[in-house]
């Protein structure tokens, strides 16, 4: 492209995101699909939170309560635990899932426990229900403490360090449905990012191809001496000026949603700050070229503003086709898979949320390939300028 | 000067222009001249190069359009039969895109883009997004960015289409203007009186074929009609095929 072409390509350019610019539609298209996935995910964490929070509140039924004051005590202190008597036939009132968990103090706890031999709690629970296994755990483990506190006090009455009765250390790593959940809603921001991208070029790919022939300006462009290509081009510049603009907003917005999103309490190792933000759009800028370059050559075809947009819209259904894929089927990515445009993408995103570092020379390759394929197919839509049927739109 | 050589179009088995020939001079305005669906259009948009010829040549100022199509647009000022506007510029934006496409910047730019603000009479609406604008005020706008190179052949479909007598007068006088500079001015027209007024040659078109050509004075002279417009339905043979008695 010799200078020349270059100035007109950035004189269209100039044009096409001035025109844009004052759209108001174009404007609230890009602002609202940009606030759409913090919102979406947003919505997401806040419901989930609230229900994990139900979770935390329990009931225990505690028969034989008279037996242990003090533990009972102890247990109504814990956080989101309540303490109720329990029923008379606590047994089958678990079989018939009464209740998840009912808590049994024998008669001869108190005695035990003075005497420092071990005092017996039974917890009576049905091993072959799933769904109150959290919370039959969680009782489990409000007794380990209580024993591990007592059985701490005891060896410091005896003047013995209670760290020496902890060997092992056990972090609990949990995978809860929570959890699962969570990472799912995780696993959606980058098929939310490329949707920025994709929404962000639309404006321009259709109302500089099609709308711009359905107006009827394409024929009076195109009696310039200005070549295919630098019109094309400075088309394609813009489009891409604006998808990256939408990943940009999105990707703000994302960052600052996710320092209010208490992930933390929900048990999950995520991070989304300036360095994963960084990343993302280190990816995904690269992707904008190619974006704008498909729906523009896709756009060019489509006789009206109209049929442009239903080409485009199932453009995009089609390209959130693997990332859907890959957050459903969490399937592992396979070296091959970085090569690929898209998919490529999508594996590099899930690394630098999940943060693996990224291969320099896979995303060098990743990306020049992009620009290629984006050069050919704009090389492409500048063709079809010329041909008759394409112009006078026949 | 524009020479055209035995043009031909087909659309399917539709011959839209058939064995075109003739030549504009330089400081001269050509009309063509015909009835919807003569084929003026197909000819011009062969002219301006968005159109590949089945046959024949084109050469604008020597310059052979269908061999080096960006050659010939060099030396083309272009009012196409569709001349869309973009509805959120303003005339003057317009005006600056098309001149900086043209590879006109700066000073140049500036004075060209007052000149014709003000040879069209647009001061007033200069800087409006056309959006609101009437039909006449588009005109112009499209007009103005047409020439603002002030290209040596200048190829006008159908200018004072649907325009209102103020708007045509000022088209009229653009006309004029660019034959007295020494331009080649060629413009497609349905209506006689406004051929006539115009220009210095007449082509007369019909079913895609030249029916006669020459001065007003010689189509008179040929079909023996004192009255131009008589020639006119004479020529292009509406009465046959139409039942339309002038």
């Amino acid at each position: 492209m010799t200078s020349s072409q270059l100035t007109q390509a950035m004189v269209v350019c100039r044009k096409e995101l001035t025109d844009w610019s004052r759209d108001r539609r174009s404007i609230m298209t890009v602002l609202i699909s940009s606030l759409l996935a913090p919102a979406i995910i947003g919505f997401m964490f806040t419901n989930l939170a609230s229900r994990q929070r139900q979770v935390e509140d329990i009931t225990v039924p505690v028969i034989g309560a008279a037996n242990a004051p003090a533990l009972v005590e102890w247990l109504t202190q814990q956080p989101g635990i309540a303490i109720v008597a329990g029923p008379a036939d606590p047994e089958e009132a678990v079989r018939t899932r009464r209740e998840d968990v009912i808590v049994v103090i024998p008669d001869d706890f108190a005695k035990n426990f003075a005497a420092s031999t071990p005092a017996q709690v039974r917890l009576i629970s049905d091993g072959s229900s799933q769904n109150n296994r959290p919370k039959v755990q969680r009782v489990r483990a409000l007794f380990l403490r209580y024993g591990n506190e007592i059985g701490s006090l005891r060896l410091i009455g005896r003047g013995i360090n209670p760290v020496v009765a902890s060997p092992v250390q056990i972090e609990d790593v949990e995978v809860s449905s929570a959890q699962q959940r969570a990472a799912m809603i995780l696993g959606f921001i980058p098929l939310f990012v490329m949707i920025a991208a994709f929404t962000g070029a639309m404006s321009i790919s259709t109302d500089s191809t099609a709308g711009e022939r359905e107006r009827g300006s394409l024929e009076a462009l195109l009696v310039n001496p200005a070549p295919r290509g630098a019109i094309a081009g400075g088309k394609w510049l813009a489009g891409t000026a604006t998808a990256m603009l939408s990943v940009l907003v999105t990707g703000g917005l994302l960052v600052a949603l996710f320092q209010y999103i208490p992930l933390q309490d929900l048990g999950i190792k995520f991070v989304l700050g300036p360095a994963q933000l960084v990343g993302t759009l280190a990816v995904v800028l690269p992707l904008c070229p190619l974006i704008a370059a498909i729906q523009m050559y896709l756009a060019t075809f489509a006789k009206s503003f109209k049929e442009a947009q239903s080409y485009l819209s199932f453009l995009m259904m089609a390209q959130m086709v693997p990332g859907m894929m890959a957050t459903m089927n969490t399937m592992p990515t396979k070296a091959w898979m970085y090569y690929v445009p898209w998919i490529g993408q999508q594996s590099l995103l899930t690394d630098v949320l999940g943060n693996k570092p990224i291969h320099p020379l896979v995303f060098t390759v990743v990306t020049v390939t992009n620009l290629v394929i984006a050069v050919i197919v704009i090389r492409a839509t500048a063709g079809l300028l010329v041909r008759e049927k394409i112009i006078f739109g026949r | 000067m524009i020479q055209v050589e035995n043009l031909h179009k087909r659309f399917g088995t539709v011959h839209a222009v058939t064995g075109v020939t003739f030549t504009a001079f330089d400081g001269a305005v050509t009309g063509l001249l015909g009835p919807n669906g003569a084929g003026k259009t197909t000819a011009l948009r062969m002219l301006y190069t968005l159109m590949r010829p089945d046959e024949g040549r084109i050469l604008v100022d020597g310059v052979d359009a269908v061999a080096d199509p960006q050659g010939a647009r060099l030396r083309l000022g272009v009012l196409p039969d569709q001349s869309g506007l973009y509805p959120r510029l303003t005339a003057r934006e317009h005006i600056r895109y098309f001149g900086e496409l043209q590879g006109i910047t700066g000073a140049d730019l500036a004075n060209r883009t007052e000149h014709l603000l003000k040879l069209l009479d647009m001061a007033a609406i200069a800087d409006r997004r056309v959006a609101g604008f009437s039909h006449g005020e588009r005109t112009k706008t499209a007009l103005a960015r047409a020439i603002v190179h002030n290209p040596k052949n200048v190829l006008l479909d159908e200018p004072t289409n649907g325009l209102d007598v103020m708007s045509t007068r000022a088209v009229r006088e653009i006309i004029r203007r660019l034959k007295g500079e020494g331009h080649t001015v060629l413009f497609s027209s349905h209506v006689m009186q406004e051929v006539s007024a115009l220009c210095d040659t007449i082509i007369v078109i019909a079913r895609g074929k030249i029916v006669a050509a020459g001065s007003p004075d010689d189509l008179r002279r040929q079909t023996g009609h004192p009255n131009l417009e008589d020639a006119f339905v004479a020529l292009s043979g509406l009465e046959v095929d139409t039942g339309v008695s002038s």
